[in-house]
């Protein structure tokens, strides 16, 4: 045959990729997939960038100082780190125990026909938008809060030794402590998701083993499937802590945007994100904007870090078991 | 030691109620919410919502150009994010799968996925707003993109990967080329997967308000010009909300409750669409 | 055992070789799964690749297309000559030598279209045809696989919604409607149930007048009735190859005589 099909019009053509559009086509999705590496990383540098005046004008002090001042241009970002801090503490508070909760109840004790129905709840709490829960704080859950929950906790801790100082306070509904609630509700869903898929991917004779010794149903919780998932559990809890630090609309209408160092969990506070929403569209200097550009680059590290974390502890316990997470 | 087995037993007993109370303590919060939000934005519907412009407070008025201008936003980020992450998913899934190149970008992604989104919206306010000297629909539905990018990569590499390598061999066989395949034989068997996905993605992006802030901004009156700013839903809600207007809040919730019907009724048909592609 | 069948009737040299391996070895990473092949496989003949799984069968098949090209850790050296060319050469354009060379697998493969854009799907890629020749050319494939009159009426159906042996019919007329000189099958009837495995076995008896068939097949039976040489390959050895008829009743090799006869594999 002279003219065999098979050989290439050029020479030396590479074989899998040798036919015509292959390397375009590869061109093209390779691009593509480089845009989620430029979009992180553009994000960094162009908040690092934008952050600089702020960093260079204050140095250190923008991490220590309490002073929030746009007239005479100081500031400082003490106020709001420690509040994205303490709701967050807060919100693993509330969303931890109730993830484990959940995620034993559907591994261990619901009924089978009760589980479909039981996620697609807990999915439909992650689908609420987070404006939603932060109006709903503001106009609902706030309220409940100055008006039961606040007066109950001045009630039963004013002398309580070192809780007097977090739990007493004006009842006001609005505070720290509003704002931590919700964000641990927040998280529930990321959290308890994750968890039940990785407890559903024990291998049964794990388990199986325990139970045939006498254990009950806690203890092959507790001795067996949480020891034995350890590294994810504490990734998924990982990725609820990145997602209160850095949510913004939930906890923006219940912070009170307050400037001011409140020891009490019961007062305004602030956090990064809550600051950046309620005052980037009014700062009026260029040191203003950029402090608050210096926020959100140390948000975006921050939370970088921490879902980083999240992310190694899930992919090893995903690569082991090929769980879905 | 019948001691001891009682002990264990009420341990036991005591999880299992705690576990189950913190299950209802979750289901309560949510038809918490659930019930403020139907409820107050049920009361606040008129036909009026639709037809008439944000108002200036104790004036008549309805969310007419701030729904208009959510589609515009929404709908520029779905049209930017989709092809480039339905691409970046082919390249994780189909032409690197498995490789440190694909475990590298996949777990920036995933990073990307839970990044808080209003360090998105500085970042095109960086972008995109700065240098032009004003905001514009066009850096609101950017964010968007940036934040739907992510969820739209992951859930198409999924669905991707699930197609069989069989069916994969078999188009090749044929002698067809990898693009080819790819583009006409994996892609469409992964489709209920992929759309999936996207509708996954655009239920988050409408009721995305923190990446809109410095973007897209608001405005009071109708545009339908993206080069300028929009009004949208999730801004005007909070603008209205943490006003001290009564006529403004109701206005306010009838917004989250038109989000809330939207997103919920998306999140119902991806579940229809899943179950036909799964149940092939 | 069909009059057609009986190698005896059929002088070797009527059926020169269409495909030549020679010194073959594969490797999946560092496991060498091919060692040393040397086989000729003749036009228009069925060649069946019997052996214990395992034992390198599918790889040397998988080989003859170079699919495995689509795994990066997968490598073959040596010589396959087909028409004058090494196909393992780095200048055969792999989409062109899959066009002559086709494969069906073991498992059907429907992809997610219309049973008729199944079988256009290649043929429009590679070929410029009208309507009606387009028309001609699918019923052509579907009637050499049988399938015609089952799915005449309903050519823009889904192909997902047909049995497991129609669609295995399907995947065979996608690849006879892009005319290849040789097809190969991969365990083509081990995930179907006893009629159908009986329609695709008569199918390949009418093939070898137009193509040359290469078969891997763990069922000695089907090897027996199907196919005029037999190849017998374990642990990545080829053991023995010779007329189906020959080597089913006096293989020369203990290890081919153990296999056949049940006592492993």
């Amino acid at each position: 045959m002279t003219d065999s099909p098979l050989s290439a019009p050029t020479a030396r053509r590479r074989l899998a990729r040798g036919s015509g559009g292959d390397r375009p086509f590869e061109a093209v999705v390779a691009l593509a997939a480089l845009t989620v590496l430029v979009v992180l990383t553009a994000a960094g540098v162009s908040m690092f960038l934008g952050g600089e005046p702020a960093f260079k004008a204050f140095g250190l002090k923008f991490f220590v100082s309490t002073d929030w001042d746009a007239v005479n241009k100081q500031f400082g970002a003490l106020i709001p780190i420690y509040g994205t801090l303490v709701t967050a503490a807060i919100s693993l508070l509330v969303g931890v125990p109730a993830s484990f909760g959940i995620a034993f109840t559907l591994t261990e004790t619901a009924p089978r026909w009760l589980r479909q129905p039981l996620m697609v709840a807990v999915e439909l709490l992650a689908s609420i938008p987070s404006i939603i829960y932060g109006m709903w704080g503001l106009f609902v859950f706030a309220p409940f809060m100055a008006a039961h929950v606040e007066p109950w906790l001045n009630d039963h801790f004013a002398n309580t030794p070192l809780l007097s100082d977090l739990l007493t306070g004006p009842p006001i509904g609005i505070g720290m402590l509003t704002a931590g609630m919700i964000l641990g509700v927040m998280i529930i869903p990321f959290i308890s998701s994750v968890m039940w898929s990785v407890f559903t991917a024990v291998p049964a004779h794990l388990k199986e083993s325990a139970v045939a010794l006498g254990a009950t149903r806690t203890e092959v919780m507790f001795k067996v499937i949480l020891p034995y998932t350890r590294n994810a559990v504490v990734g998924a809890i990982f990725l609820g802590l990145g997602r209160a630090l850095g949510e913004t609309m939930a906890v923006t209408f219940v912070l009170g945007n307050a400037h001011d160092f409140a020891k009490s969990l019961l007062m305004p506070g602030n956090s990064i994100a809550a600051v950046i929403a309620n005052e980037f569209t009014e700062a009026d200097s260029d040191l203003y904007r950029s402090s608050l550009i210096a926020l959100g680059f140390v948000l975006f590290i921050v939370t970088f870090l921490v879902l980083a974390a999240a992310r190694l502890l899930l992919a090893r316990l995903q690569r082991i078991e090929g769980a879905k997470v | 030691m019948s001691l001891l087995l009682l002990r264990r037993r009420l341990f036991d007993a005591l999880v299992i109620a705690l576990s189950l109370f913190a299950t209802a303590f979750t289901l309560f919060w949510l038809a918490w919410i659930l019930w403020t939000t139907i409820s107050q934005g049920a009361s606040a519907l008129k036909p009026s919502l639709f037809t008439e412009m944000t108002p200036a407070p104790g004036a008549p008025g309805g969310l007419a150009n701030a729904l208009f201008g959510s589609v515009m936003v929404v709908a520029i980020g779905v049209i930017l994010a989709t092809p480039i992450g339905v691409l970046a998913a082919i390249y994780l899934a189909e032409y690197k799968r498995g490789t440190r190149v694909a475990g590298f970008i996949g777990f920036v992604n995933d990073i990307l996925l839970s990044a808080p989104s209003i360090v998105i919206g500085l970042f095109i306010y960086e972008l995109f707003v700065l240098p032009f000297g004003h905001f514009s629909g066009y850096a609101g539905g950017i964010a968007l993109a940036m934040i739907m990018l992510p969820i739209v990569v992951r859930s198409s590499a999924v669905a991707l990967e699930l197609v069989p390598s069989e069916t994969r061999e078999a188009a090749l066989a044929l002698g067809l080329p990898r693009w080819k395949v790819t583009w006409s034989v994996i892609v469409r068997a992964a489709r209920p997967g992929i759309i999936t996905g996207l509708l996954l993605g655009v239920a988050r992006i409408s009721g995305e308000t923190a990446p809109l802030l410095f973007t897209a901004l608001n405005n009071q009156y109708w545009s339908a010009n993206p080069a300028t700013p929009l009004a949208n839903i999730p801004v005007v809600i909070f603008q209205y909300a943490m006003s001290p207007y009564d006529d403004w809040h109701a206005l306010a919730w009838a917004g989250a409750f038109l989000v809330m019907l939207f997103v919920l009724g998306l999140g119902l048909a991806t579940r229809l669409i899943f179950r036909q592609g799964g149940g092939r | 055992m069909s009059e057609a069948l009986a190698p005896e009737a059929h002088p070797e040299a009527a059926y020169p070789p269409k495909i030549q391996v020679r010194d073959l070895d594969f490797f999946y990473g560092g496991r060498h799964a091919l060692k040393g092949i040397n086989l000729d496989v003749p036009a228009h003949r069925t060649t069946a690749i019997i052996g214990p799984s395992g034992c390198g069968k599918s790889t040397l098949l998988r080989t003859l297309n170079r699919i495995f090209d689509l795994y990066p850790g997968q490598r073959a050296t040596g010589q396959v000559m087909f028409e004058g060319r090494n196909l393992l050469s780095p200048e055969i354009m792999v989409t062109e030598l899959r066009r002559e060379i086709g494969m069906v697998f073991q498992k059907p493969t429907p992809f997610p279209l219309s049973i008729r854009d199944n079988v256009a799907f290649a043929l429009r890629h590679f070929e410029r045809l009208s309507r009606g020749e387009l028309a001609d050319r699918i019923e052509a494939a579907l009637r050499q696989a049988a399938l015609w009159d089952e799915v005449k009426d309903k050519l823009g159906a889904s192909a997902l919604g047909l049995s497991g042996g129609q669609q295995q019919r399907l995947s065979l007329a996608r690849t006879l409607a892009v005319r290849p000189q040789v097809i190969l099958l991969d365990e083509p009837t081990s995930a179907l149930d006893p009629i159908s495995t009986l329609k695709i076995e008569e199918l390949l008896n009418n093939l070898v007048r137009d193509f040359t068939v290469v078969i891997v097949t763990h069922n000695l039976q089907q090897a027996a009735r199907c196919s005029h040489q037999t190849v017998f390959m374990y642990e990545g050895e080829l053991v023995e190859a010779g007329p189906t008829e020959t080597l089913f009743t006096l293989p020369t090799q203990r290890r081919t005589a153990d296999y056949i006869s049940g006592r492993f594999g």
